[in-house]
Protein backbone atom coordinates (compact mmCIF):
# COMPACT_ATOMS: atom_id res chain seq x y z
CA UNK A 1 0.00 0.00 0.00
CA UNK A 2 2.78 2.42 0.87
CA UNK A 3 6.07 2.39 -1.01
CA UNK A 4 9.30 4.00 0.02
CA UNK A 5 10.92 5.30 -3.12
CA UNK A 6 13.86 7.38 -4.11
CA UNK A 7 13.05 11.02 -4.88
CA UNK A 8 14.95 12.69 -7.70
CA UNK A 9 17.15 14.46 -5.13
CA UNK A 10 17.79 14.35 -1.39
CA UNK A 11 15.49 16.87 0.33
CA UNK A 12 16.89 19.28 2.87
CA UNK A 13 15.88 19.52 6.53
CA UNK A 14 13.47 22.43 5.95
CA UNK A 15 11.84 20.73 2.95
CA UNK A 16 11.24 17.54 4.90
CA UNK A 17 9.57 19.53 7.67
CA UNK A 18 7.20 21.40 5.34
CA UNK A 19 6.33 18.21 3.41
CA UNK A 20 5.59 16.46 6.67
CA UNK A 21 3.41 19.38 7.75
CA UNK A 22 1.21 19.02 4.67
CA UNK A 23 0.01 15.66 6.03
CA UNK A 24 -0.17 17.04 9.52
CA UNK A 25 -2.65 19.61 8.22
CA UNK A 26 -5.11 16.89 7.30
CA UNK A 27 -4.80 15.35 10.75
CA UNK A 28 -5.32 18.60 12.63
CA UNK A 29 -8.34 19.29 10.46
CA UNK A 30 -9.90 16.00 11.51
CA UNK A 31 -10.72 17.59 14.85
CA UNK A 32 -12.80 20.25 13.13
CA UNK A 33 -13.59 18.16 10.09
CA UNK A 34 -15.27 15.22 11.75
CA UNK A 35 -18.77 16.59 11.43
CA UNK A 36 -18.03 18.38 8.16
CA UNK A 37 -15.94 16.27 5.79
CA UNK A 38 -15.08 19.23 3.54
CA UNK A 39 -12.85 20.91 6.16
CA UNK A 40 -10.02 18.39 5.67
CA UNK A 41 -9.99 19.07 1.97
CA UNK A 42 -10.02 22.84 2.43
CA UNK A 43 -7.14 22.79 4.93
CA UNK A 44 -4.92 20.66 2.69
CA UNK A 45 -5.92 22.82 -0.28
CA UNK A 46 -4.86 25.99 1.55
CA UNK A 47 -1.55 24.36 2.44
CA UNK A 48 -1.15 23.23 -1.16
CA UNK A 49 -1.83 26.70 -2.54
CA UNK A 50 0.53 28.23 -0.01
CA UNK A 51 3.34 25.97 -1.17
CA UNK A 52 2.89 26.19 -4.91
CA UNK A 53 6.24 27.91 -5.28
CA UNK A 54 8.06 25.63 -2.88
CA UNK A 55 10.66 23.07 -3.85
CA UNK A 56 9.57 20.01 -5.80
CA UNK A 57 9.75 17.62 -2.82
CA UNK A 58 7.39 19.84 -0.82
CA UNK A 59 5.08 20.37 -3.77
CA UNK A 60 4.95 16.64 -4.48
CA UNK A 61 3.89 15.79 -0.95
CA UNK A 62 1.42 18.67 -0.72
CA UNK A 63 -0.23 17.29 -3.84
CA UNK A 64 -0.36 13.76 -2.49
CA UNK A 65 -1.83 15.01 0.81
CA UNK A 66 -4.48 16.98 -1.10
CA UNK A 67 -5.41 14.12 -3.41
CA UNK A 68 -5.64 11.64 -0.56
CA UNK A 69 -8.42 13.79 0.92
CA UNK A 70 -10.58 13.52 -2.18
CA UNK A 71 -11.64 9.89 -1.76
CA UNK A 72 -12.24 10.43 1.93
CA UNK A 73 -14.33 13.48 1.03
CA UNK A 74 -16.55 11.33 -1.20
CA UNK A 75 -16.94 8.52 1.32
CA UNK A 76 -17.50 10.83 4.30
CA UNK A 77 -19.85 13.23 2.48
CA UNK A 78 -22.09 10.38 1.46
CA UNK A 79 -22.10 9.06 5.02
CA UNK A 80 -22.68 12.55 6.39
CA UNK A 81 -25.74 13.26 4.23
CA UNK A 82 -27.11 9.80 4.82
CA UNK A 83 -26.91 10.44 8.57
CA UNK A 84 -28.53 13.86 8.17
CA UNK A 85 -31.39 12.37 6.18
CA UNK A 86 -31.94 9.79 8.92
CA UNK A 87 -32.10 12.45 11.60
CA UNK A 88 -34.14 15.06 9.77
CA UNK A 89 -35.91 13.27 6.94
CA UNK A 90 -37.87 10.08 6.34
CA UNK A 91 -34.90 7.71 6.17
CA UNK A 92 -34.59 5.11 8.90
CA UNK A 93 -31.56 3.36 10.35
CA UNK A 94 -30.85 0.10 8.54
CA UNK A 95 -28.17 -2.57 8.53
CA UNK A 96 -27.01 -1.10 5.21
CA UNK A 97 -26.41 2.28 6.84
CA UNK A 98 -24.53 0.82 9.82
CA UNK A 99 -22.44 -1.30 7.43
CA UNK A 100 -21.60 1.83 5.42
CA UNK A 101 -20.55 3.74 8.51
CA UNK A 102 -18.31 0.83 9.62
CA UNK A 103 -16.79 0.55 6.12
CA UNK A 104 -16.19 4.31 6.12
CA UNK A 105 -14.59 4.08 9.57
CA UNK A 106 -12.24 1.29 8.39
CA UNK A 107 -11.15 3.36 5.39
CA UNK A 108 -10.76 6.50 7.49
CA UNK A 109 -8.70 4.61 10.02
CA UNK A 110 -6.47 3.14 7.31
CA UNK A 111 -5.95 6.62 5.90
CA UNK A 112 -5.28 7.96 9.38
CA UNK A 113 -2.59 5.35 10.11
CA UNK A 114 -1.05 5.83 6.66
CA UNK A 115 -0.97 9.58 7.26
CA UNK A 116 0.81 9.24 10.61
CA UNK A 117 3.35 6.87 9.09
CA UNK A 118 3.93 9.27 6.20
CA UNK A 119 4.34 12.25 8.53
CA UNK A 120 7.12 10.42 10.37
CA UNK A 121 8.85 9.23 7.21
CA UNK A 122 8.71 12.49 5.28
CA UNK A 123 10.00 14.32 8.35
CA UNK A 124 13.12 12.16 8.05
CA UNK A 125 13.34 13.12 4.41
CA UNK A 126 12.20 9.72 3.17
CA UNK A 127 10.02 9.81 0.07
CA UNK A 128 6.79 7.84 0.52
CA UNK A 129 4.36 7.04 -2.30
CA UNK A 130 0.86 5.84 -1.52
CA UNK A 131 -1.13 3.25 -3.37
CA UNK A 132 -3.11 4.98 -6.17
CA UNK A 133 -2.31 8.51 -4.95
CA UNK A 134 1.43 8.07 -5.55
CA UNK A 135 1.17 7.32 -9.28
CA UNK A 136 -1.58 9.96 -9.57
CA UNK A 137 0.64 12.58 -7.94
CA UNK A 138 3.47 11.59 -10.29
CA UNK A 139 1.16 12.40 -13.19
CA UNK A 140 0.43 15.87 -11.83
CA UNK A 141 3.86 16.72 -10.44
CA UNK A 142 6.38 15.98 -13.13
CA UNK A 143 9.16 17.11 -10.82
CA UNK A 144 10.00 13.64 -9.54
CA UNK A 145 11.46 12.20 -12.69
CA UNK B 1 -1.75 6.68 -16.18
CA UNK B 2 -2.86 3.07 -16.58
CA UNK B 3 -1.35 2.12 -13.23
CA UNK B 4 -3.16 4.82 -11.26
CA UNK B 5 -6.41 4.06 -13.09
CA UNK B 6 -6.24 0.36 -12.17
CA UNK B 7 -5.24 1.15 -8.59
CA UNK B 8 -8.10 3.66 -8.32
CA UNK B 9 -10.56 1.11 -9.64
CA UNK B 10 -9.31 -1.51 -7.17
CA UNK B 11 -9.69 0.98 -4.31
CA UNK B 12 -13.29 1.75 -5.30
CA UNK B 13 -14.08 -1.96 -5.69
CA UNK B 14 -12.44 -2.68 -2.35
CA UNK B 15 -14.64 -0.11 -0.64
CA UNK B 16 -17.85 -1.45 -2.16
CA UNK B 17 -16.78 -5.04 -1.41
CA UNK B 18 -16.15 -4.11 2.23
CA UNK B 19 -19.53 -2.40 2.40
CA UNK B 20 -21.28 -5.35 0.77
CA UNK B 21 -19.57 -7.85 3.08
CA UNK B 22 -20.57 -5.80 6.11
CA UNK B 23 -24.22 -5.58 4.99
CA UNK B 24 -24.40 -9.37 5.31
CA UNK B 25 -24.32 -8.93 9.09
CA UNK B 26 -27.58 -8.04 10.81
CA UNK B 27 -26.36 -4.92 12.61
CA UNK B 28 -29.87 -3.95 13.65
CA UNK B 29 -29.98 -7.05 15.86
CA UNK B 30 -26.45 -6.65 17.15
CA UNK B 31 -27.00 -3.04 18.20
CA UNK B 32 -30.58 -3.80 19.35
CA UNK B 33 -31.76 -0.78 17.32
CA UNK B 34 -35.34 -2.00 17.10
CA UNK B 35 -35.64 -2.71 20.82
CA UNK B 36 -34.26 0.71 21.75
CA UNK B 37 -36.58 2.45 19.26
CA UNK B 38 -39.60 0.50 20.51
CA UNK B 39 -38.80 1.30 24.12
CA UNK B 40 -38.42 5.02 23.38
CA UNK B 41 -41.70 5.07 21.48
CA UNK B 42 -43.48 3.20 24.24
CA UNK B 43 -42.27 5.62 26.88
CA UNK B 44 -43.12 8.73 24.85
CA UNK B 45 -46.55 7.28 24.03
CA UNK B 46 -47.26 6.83 27.73
CA UNK B 47 -46.02 10.34 28.60
CA UNK B 48 -48.15 11.98 25.90
CA UNK B 49 -51.24 9.98 26.73
CA UNK B 50 -50.86 11.07 30.35
CA UNK B 51 -51.08 14.70 29.20
CA UNK B 52 -54.47 14.15 27.53
CA UNK B 53 -55.69 11.85 30.27
CA UNK B 54 -55.12 14.60 32.81
CA UNK B 55 -56.62 17.46 30.82
CA UNK B 56 -59.57 15.76 29.07
CA UNK B 57 -62.28 13.39 30.18
CA UNK B 58 -62.16 9.92 28.69
CA UNK B 59 -65.52 8.38 27.77
CA UNK B 60 -65.76 4.97 29.41
CA UNK B 61 -69.36 4.22 28.42
CA UNK B 62 -69.46 0.56 27.38
CA UNK B 63 -71.56 1.17 24.29
CA UNK B 64 -69.30 3.95 23.03
CA UNK B 65 -66.12 1.99 23.73
CA UNK B 66 -67.49 -1.20 22.18
CA UNK B 67 -68.87 0.51 19.07
CA UNK B 68 -65.62 2.31 18.29
CA UNK B 69 -63.72 -0.85 19.13
CA UNK B 70 -65.88 -2.86 16.69
CA UNK B 71 -65.02 -0.47 13.87
CA UNK B 72 -61.30 -0.52 14.71
CA UNK B 73 -61.19 -4.32 15.14
CA UNK B 74 -63.01 -4.85 11.86
CA UNK B 75 -60.56 -2.59 10.02
CA UNK B 76 -57.56 -4.29 11.65
CA UNK B 77 -58.83 -7.79 10.96
CA UNK B 78 -59.51 -7.04 7.29
CA UNK B 79 -56.06 -5.49 6.85
CA UNK B 80 -53.99 -7.90 8.94
CA UNK B 81 -53.04 -5.16 11.39
CA UNK B 82 -52.12 -6.22 14.91
CA UNK B 83 -55.12 -4.93 16.89
CA UNK B 84 -53.35 -5.30 20.23
CA UNK B 85 -50.86 -2.63 19.14
CA UNK B 86 -53.59 0.02 19.00
CA UNK B 87 -54.94 1.74 22.08
CA UNK B 88 -58.14 3.60 21.32
CA UNK B 89 -59.35 6.42 23.55
CA UNK B 90 -62.55 8.39 23.03
CA UNK B 91 -62.38 11.77 24.73
CA UNK B 92 -65.31 13.98 25.62
CA UNK B 93 -64.52 17.12 23.63
CA UNK B 94 -66.48 19.08 21.06
CA UNK B 95 -63.60 19.60 18.61
CA UNK B 96 -63.77 17.60 15.39
CA UNK B 97 -60.43 15.93 15.83
CA UNK B 98 -58.69 12.59 15.87
CA UNK B 99 -54.96 12.01 16.10
CA UNK B 100 -52.35 9.37 16.67
CA UNK B 101 -49.76 9.41 19.44
CA UNK B 102 -46.61 7.27 19.59
CA UNK B 103 -46.91 3.60 20.54
CA UNK B 104 -50.28 3.14 18.83
CA UNK B 105 -52.42 5.47 20.95
CA UNK B 106 -55.30 6.72 18.82
CA UNK B 107 -57.38 9.54 20.28
CA UNK B 108 -60.83 10.34 18.95
CA UNK B 109 -62.82 13.34 20.17
CA UNK B 110 -66.54 12.86 20.64
CA UNK B 111 -67.06 15.95 18.44
CA UNK B 112 -65.71 14.01 15.48
CA UNK B 113 -68.16 11.15 15.99
CA UNK B 114 -71.06 13.57 16.47
CA UNK B 115 -70.23 15.44 13.28
CA UNK B 116 -69.90 12.30 11.16
CA UNK B 117 -73.08 11.86 9.15
CA UNK B 118 -72.58 8.12 9.03
CA UNK B 119 -70.23 5.46 10.36
CA UNK B 120 -68.28 5.29 7.07
CA UNK B 121 -67.07 8.85 7.63
CA UNK B 122 -65.82 7.93 11.08
CA UNK B 123 -64.24 4.72 9.72
CA UNK B 124 -62.47 6.82 7.08
CA UNK B 125 -60.88 9.14 9.65
CA UNK B 126 -59.94 6.16 11.87
CA UNK B 127 -58.32 4.44 8.86
CA UNK B 128 -56.40 7.63 8.09
CA UNK B 129 -55.03 7.76 11.64
CA UNK B 130 -54.25 4.01 11.69
CA UNK B 131 -52.35 4.56 8.43
CA UNK B 132 -50.25 7.25 10.18
CA UNK B 133 -49.46 4.74 12.93
CA UNK B 134 -48.73 1.85 10.59
CA UNK B 135 -46.52 3.98 8.34
CA UNK B 136 -44.58 5.20 11.39
CA UNK B 137 -45.40 8.84 10.61
CA UNK B 138 -45.84 9.80 14.26
CA UNK B 139 -42.27 9.17 15.38
CA UNK B 140 -40.91 10.59 12.12
CA UNK B 141 -42.81 13.80 12.74
CA UNK B 142 -41.69 14.03 16.34
CA UNK B 143 -38.04 13.53 15.45
CA UNK B 144 -38.34 16.13 12.73
CA UNK B 145 -40.24 18.72 14.76
CA UNK B 146 -38.64 18.49 18.17
CA UNK B 147 -35.46 16.50 17.56
CA UNK B 148 -34.11 13.18 18.70
CA UNK B 149 -32.20 14.58 21.67
CA UNK B 150 -35.32 16.17 23.21
CA UNK B 151 -37.26 12.93 22.71
CA UNK B 152 -34.56 10.89 24.42
CA UNK B 153 -34.32 13.39 27.27
CA UNK B 154 -38.09 12.96 27.74
CA UNK B 155 -37.73 9.21 28.15
CA UNK B 156 -34.93 9.59 30.66
CA UNK B 157 -36.95 12.05 32.71
CA UNK B 158 -34.73 15.02 31.95
CA UNK B 159 -37.45 17.01 30.28
CA UNK B 160 -39.86 19.34 32.00
CA UNK B 161 -43.58 18.58 32.07
CA UNK B 162 -44.16 21.72 30.02
CA UNK B 163 -42.00 20.46 27.14
CA UNK B 164 -43.83 17.11 27.11
CA UNK B 165 -47.18 18.91 27.16
CA UNK B 166 -46.20 21.17 24.28
CA UNK B 167 -44.96 18.24 22.19
CA UNK B 168 -48.14 16.25 22.85
CA UNK B 169 -50.32 19.23 21.94
CA UNK B 170 -48.29 19.71 18.79
CA UNK B 171 -49.25 16.20 17.67
CA UNK B 172 -52.92 16.89 18.26
CA UNK B 173 -53.04 20.26 16.56
CA UNK B 174 -50.76 20.15 13.56
CA UNK B 175 -50.72 18.14 10.37
CA UNK B 176 -48.02 15.96 8.94
CA UNK B 177 -46.14 16.82 5.77
CA UNK B 178 -48.25 17.04 2.67
CA UNK B 179 -46.67 13.88 1.26
CA UNK B 180 -47.25 11.96 4.50
CA UNK B 181 -50.89 13.09 4.60
CA UNK B 182 -51.43 11.91 1.06
CA UNK B 183 -49.72 8.61 1.80
CA UNK B 184 -52.02 8.12 4.82
CA UNK B 185 -55.12 9.06 2.77
CA UNK B 186 -54.29 6.55 0.06
CA UNK B 187 -53.51 3.86 2.61
CA UNK B 188 -56.80 4.69 4.38
CA UNK B 189 -58.72 4.06 1.14
CA UNK B 190 -56.99 0.67 0.82
CA UNK B 191 -57.91 -0.18 4.40
CA UNK B 192 -61.52 0.86 3.82
CA UNK B 193 -61.87 -1.13 0.61
CA UNK B 194 -60.32 -4.21 2.25
CA UNK B 195 -62.76 -3.82 5.13
CA UNK B 196 -65.68 -3.53 2.67
CA UNK B 197 -66.38 0.01 3.83
CA UNK B 198 -67.27 2.55 1.19
CA UNK B 199 -64.45 5.16 0.97
CA UNK B 200 -66.68 7.76 -0.66
CA UNK B 201 -68.17 9.07 2.61
CA UNK B 202 -64.59 9.72 3.77
CA UNK B 203 -64.12 11.98 0.77
CA UNK B 204 -67.56 13.49 1.40
CA UNK B 205 -66.51 14.22 4.94
CA UNK B 206 -63.55 16.22 3.65
CA UNK B 207 -65.71 17.96 1.05
CA UNK B 208 -68.27 18.80 3.68
CA UNK B 209 -65.69 20.19 6.05
CA UNK B 210 -63.94 22.19 3.36
CA UNK B 211 -67.23 24.00 2.90
CA UNK B 212 -67.00 27.04 5.14
CA UNK B 213 -70.78 27.33 5.29
CA UNK B 214 -70.96 24.22 7.38
CA UNK B 215 -72.34 24.85 10.84
CA UNK B 216 -69.52 23.07 12.62
CA UNK B 217 -66.70 24.96 10.92
CA UNK B 218 -65.61 26.65 14.12
CA UNK B 219 -64.70 23.30 15.67
CA UNK B 220 -62.79 22.00 12.66
CA UNK B 221 -59.53 21.16 14.29
CA UNK B 222 -58.96 18.05 12.19
CA UNK B 223 -59.66 19.97 9.04
CA UNK B 224 -57.76 23.12 9.86
CA UNK B 225 -54.74 20.98 10.63
CA UNK B 226 -55.15 18.99 7.43
CA UNK B 227 -54.73 21.42 4.53
CA UNK B 228 -56.52 21.36 1.19
CA UNK B 229 -59.41 19.15 2.15
CA UNK B 230 -61.03 19.60 -1.24
CA UNK B 231 -57.93 18.46 -3.07
CA UNK B 232 -57.64 15.49 -0.72
CA UNK B 233 -61.28 14.55 -1.27
CA UNK B 234 -60.67 14.64 -5.01
CA UNK B 235 -57.70 12.31 -5.02
CA UNK B 236 -59.45 9.97 -2.60
CA UNK B 237 -62.39 9.73 -5.02
CA UNK B 238 -59.97 9.29 -7.91
CA UNK B 239 -58.01 6.56 -6.14
CA UNK B 240 -61.06 4.66 -4.93
CA UNK B 241 -62.53 4.55 -8.45
CA UNK B 242 -62.56 1.04 -9.85
CA UNK B 243 -62.09 -0.50 -6.43
CA UNK B 244 -65.81 -0.94 -5.80
CA UNK B 245 -66.71 -4.08 -3.95
CA UNK B 246 -69.77 -4.98 -1.97
CA UNK B 247 -69.83 -2.45 0.84
CA UNK B 248 -71.34 -3.40 4.17
CA UNK B 249 -71.77 -1.29 7.30
CA UNK B 250 -69.68 -2.39 10.27
CA UNK B 251 -72.16 -1.33 12.91
CA UNK B 252 -75.90 -1.85 12.72
CA UNK B 253 -77.99 1.29 12.27
CA UNK B 254 -79.35 0.91 15.79
CA UNK B 255 -75.85 0.69 17.27
CA UNK B 256 -74.72 3.80 15.38
CA UNK B 257 -77.81 5.78 16.38
CA UNK B 258 -77.43 4.72 19.99
CA UNK B 259 -73.77 5.80 19.91
CA UNK B 260 -74.76 9.26 18.69
CA UNK B 261 -77.55 9.53 21.25
CA UNK B 262 -75.21 8.65 24.12
CA UNK B 263 -72.58 11.14 22.99
CA UNK B 264 -75.13 13.91 22.56
CA UNK B 265 -76.00 13.75 26.25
Amino acid sequence: MIHIKQFSYKPGEHEAETASNSYLMSLIAIIVGLPLPIVNLISTLIFYLGNRKATSFVRWHCTQALLSQLSMLLINSFGFWWTISIIFRDETISSKFIAYIIAALIFNLTEFIATIYTIIQTRKGIHVEWWFYGPLTNLICKTNS
Amino acid sequence: MRKSFIQGLITILLFFATWYALTQINWMNIFKVQQVTDKTEQKIGELFWEVFKKSEKEIKNTHVVNSVDSVVTHICKSNKIDRSKLKIHVLDKGDINAFALPNGHLIIYSGLILNSDNQEELAGVICHEIAHIELNHVMKKLVKEIGLSVLISMTTGNSSAEVIKEAAKMLSSSAFDRSLEKEADIKAVDYLVNANVNPEPFADFLFKLSDTEHEATKYFTWISTHPDSRERAEYIIQYSKGKETEYKPVLSIETWDKLITILEY
